[in-house]
């Protein structure tokens, strides 16, 4: 168990550093080259010799591979994540006043979908064709091709301006504490995550579940006089799970790209609008450096699921560290 | 992310009629079997017809029902947020655009966007994902751990960062929309290609002395094709997802040219207001295309299902 953890880690990190590299090539690509930003931090009509002098400042003019070794001797070595070009803060400020805003919105969005997708998907397989089965079937197709900022708008609509008041809007202000000021404004954007997520997710559980309930050993557990209660939880349950593993580690990255839209439409201020933000005025380094953090979460989740699925399956533990 | 990474579901509709078609020792060549599959679906049918409806109303549509869409100008000189009327059928928006014409000529942006855009996702996933689990080896392991790098960064966040960098243009959209949206089917592609490589018939093409190239072309091509059509029917769903998003945090087209996503963006500034016109039948027409093309998609699933057929 422990190479195979140490074998995945070491697979996270080469992987990592192929993010940044990709990451940290795109401005490169800019119309103005990675000059570009200078335009932005000292206003549109600066003169040449200005945009220079911010270049030599900057290290622009480092060869490109010594530039990416320097960032990568910064970000390593130094923990820095540098400033950004834009707000008065270091990028690591940035990430530590909004990171736990955004998780905070789209963990308790995850817990509340496992909670409910799972038992949803299991009694939609073992109830297949039922009145419920086709509603839930019906409805996640529904929500599959709602945009996740058009739902969020027909909340807003529903429960905020018309058959309930309830707040519109989640509490700002950057205080850690702030986000428990008002916890009634985080039951819409957490609702409306919530839901597409779940349509994703029960899904996905009930055609896991179904495609275990075909299979032999199922047959044979009934053979032997099993309850399909028993049959249910004790072997099929556990069968699915591991692709319901797989599909929440490779989730999280969605659940981040949605939380950016939840974030603008119910005017949240997280780590997604950060981004945004940065990103259409050029701010490089913040970019970057939320890039990174979400890259490194979205490897964790990955990780996590590997190893989770190690546990519950533990032919894979087996394969995996044989190799 | 999407519903296509699922599993296929184990013999979920009923076809006894497929059978039934079958008479006696004449043999239905496979693909129709798999079109008699397909039209069996009633929904799929509807879904089908139901989208070549809306590409007539959105291309036919202006010819018939005359409007400004392009005119800025004498947009901005009609009424604004104006009711529905015998005049406007669905009202105006807030510049202006008579609110029915804006649903065509946003839709042709959205449908063609999204086609080419799932095109490019596509060939590009399709070829990726061929060399990659064709070839194997070193290659293999080079091209996976580079697409799992790309993976791990949010599509959304890589988007945004890219259309921020660049200037905005239709044809950029499209591209970057495309090259950012493979990352998901290369992976697909490549897990058949590596399953059929294994396959017996290729073994023994392998063993005839058959080179590579026609091994692909003549044998994994083929058998994936399957796979190839169900995922390019999902990635144009998606890419119309994609563009309606980046639309919404106003990075979608620029105006005076627009898309659904745009629209449903200017619509619901206006919602508070009650203007409902703006924003619902936008949004109406949007959710079911998405949802038909989905549907396609999965009845497309089930057609090729090889469980589901008479052989």
């Amino acid at each position: 168990m422990f190479t195979y953890v140490l074998r995945r880690l070491v697979q996270s990190f080469i992987v990592l550093l192929i993010v940044m590299l990709i990451t940290f090539t795109l401005p490169y690509f800019e119309p103005n080259g990675i000059l570009a930003p200078a335009y932005i931090v000292l206003g549109s009509h600066i003169s040449p010799h200005a945009v220079h002098v911010w270049g030599v400042q900057n290290g622009m003019f480092h060869p490109y591979y010594v530039r990416f070794w320097n960032y990568l001797d910064q970000v390593f070595i130094h923990f820095n994540l540098g400033v950004s070009y834009k707000q008065n803060l270091s990028v690591w400020g940035i990430i530590s006043l909004y990171v736990p805003r955004t998780i905070w919105l789209a963990l308790s969005s995850l817990i509340l979908t496992v909670v409910i997708a799972i038992p949803l998907g299991i009694y939609q397989a073992s109830r297949r064709n039922s009145v419920v089965d086709y509603v839930a079937t019906g409805t996640a197709f529904i929500l599959y091709g709602i945009p996740a900022f058009l739902l969020g708008i027909l909340m807003l609509q529903f429960f905020s301006f018309s058959w309930t008041h309830l707040p519109a809007q989640p509490p700002d202000g950057v205080a850690p504490w702030a986000m428990f000021t008002n916890p009634l404004g985080f039951i819409l954007p957490v609702m409306t995550l919530t839901l597409l997520s779940i349509a994703f997710l029960s899904r996905f559980m009930r055609s896991a579940v179904l495609e275990v309930l075909v299979q032999d050993y199922v047959r044979t557990a009934k053979a032997k006089g099993c309850s399909s209660r028993q049959v249910l939880f004790r072997h099929s349950f556990r069968n699915a799970l591991g692709p319901i593993v797989i599909i929440l580690g490779l989730y999280l990255p969605g659940l981040l790209g949605g939380a950016v839209v939840i974030e603008s439409v119910f005017n949240y201020s997280g780590l997604g609008i950060q981004l945004v933000t940065a990103a259409t005025s050029l701010d490089v380094p913040t970019v970057l450096g939320i890039t990174l953090l979400v890259s490194i979460l979205t490897l964790l989740g990955n990780l996590l699921a590997d190893i989770m699925l190690g546990i519950v399956n533990p032919r894979i533990r087996v394969e995996g560290s044989g190799r | 992310m999407s519903i296509y990474e699922e599993p296929a579901m184990p013999a979920g509709i009923v076809h006894t009629d497929v059978a039934d078609l079958e008479s006696g020792d004449v043999i239905i060549p496979l693909w129709r079997q798999r079109l008699q599959i397909f039209f069996h679906n009633k929904l799929a049918i509807v879904s089908v017809m139901f989208l070549l409806a809306i590409v007539g109303f959105c291309y036919v549509g202006p010819l018939l029902y005359h409007t400004n869409q392009t005119d800025q100008a004498s947009a901005l000189n009609a009424v604004w947020n104006g009711p529905p009327s015998m005049h406007h059928w669905l009202g105006t928006d807030s510049s202006g655009f008579d609110e029915l014409g804006r649903i065509m000529y946003g839709g042709e942006y959205s449908l063609s966007l999204g086609i080419l855009a799932g095109f490019i996702t596509i060939v590009v996933g399709t070829i990726y994902g061929m060399v990659s689990g064709f070839i194997g080896g070193a290659l293999d392991t080079i091209l996976m751990r580079l697409l799992d790098a790309l993976l791990s960064i949010p599509l959304l966040f890589l988007l945004i960062t890219l259309i921020a960098v660049f200037t905005r243009s239709t044809v950029f959209l499209i591209v970057i929309i495309g090259v950012t949206g493979w990352f998901a089917n290369a992976r697909i592609i490549r897990g058949d290609a590596l399953l059929i490589k294994k396959l017996e018939y290729s073994q023994a093409a392998y063993a005839m002395g058959a080179s590579r190239i026609h091994i692909i072309r003549r044998h994994v091509f083929p058998n994936s094709m399957s796979n190839i059509v169900t995922v390019a029917t999902f990635s144009v769903a998606d890419a119309i997802l994609f563009l309606s998003t980046l639309g919404f945090l106003g990075l979608g087209i620029p105006a005076p040219q627009t898309d659904w996503g745009t629209m449903m963006q200017n619509g619901a500034a206006q919602q508070p207001n009650g203007y409902w016109w703006e924003i619902y039948p936008t949004a109406f027409f949007f959710v079911l295309v998405i949802v038909a093309i989905t549907y396609v998609g999965e009845a497309l699933r089930d057609a090729f299902e090889v469980r589901l057929l008479e052989r």
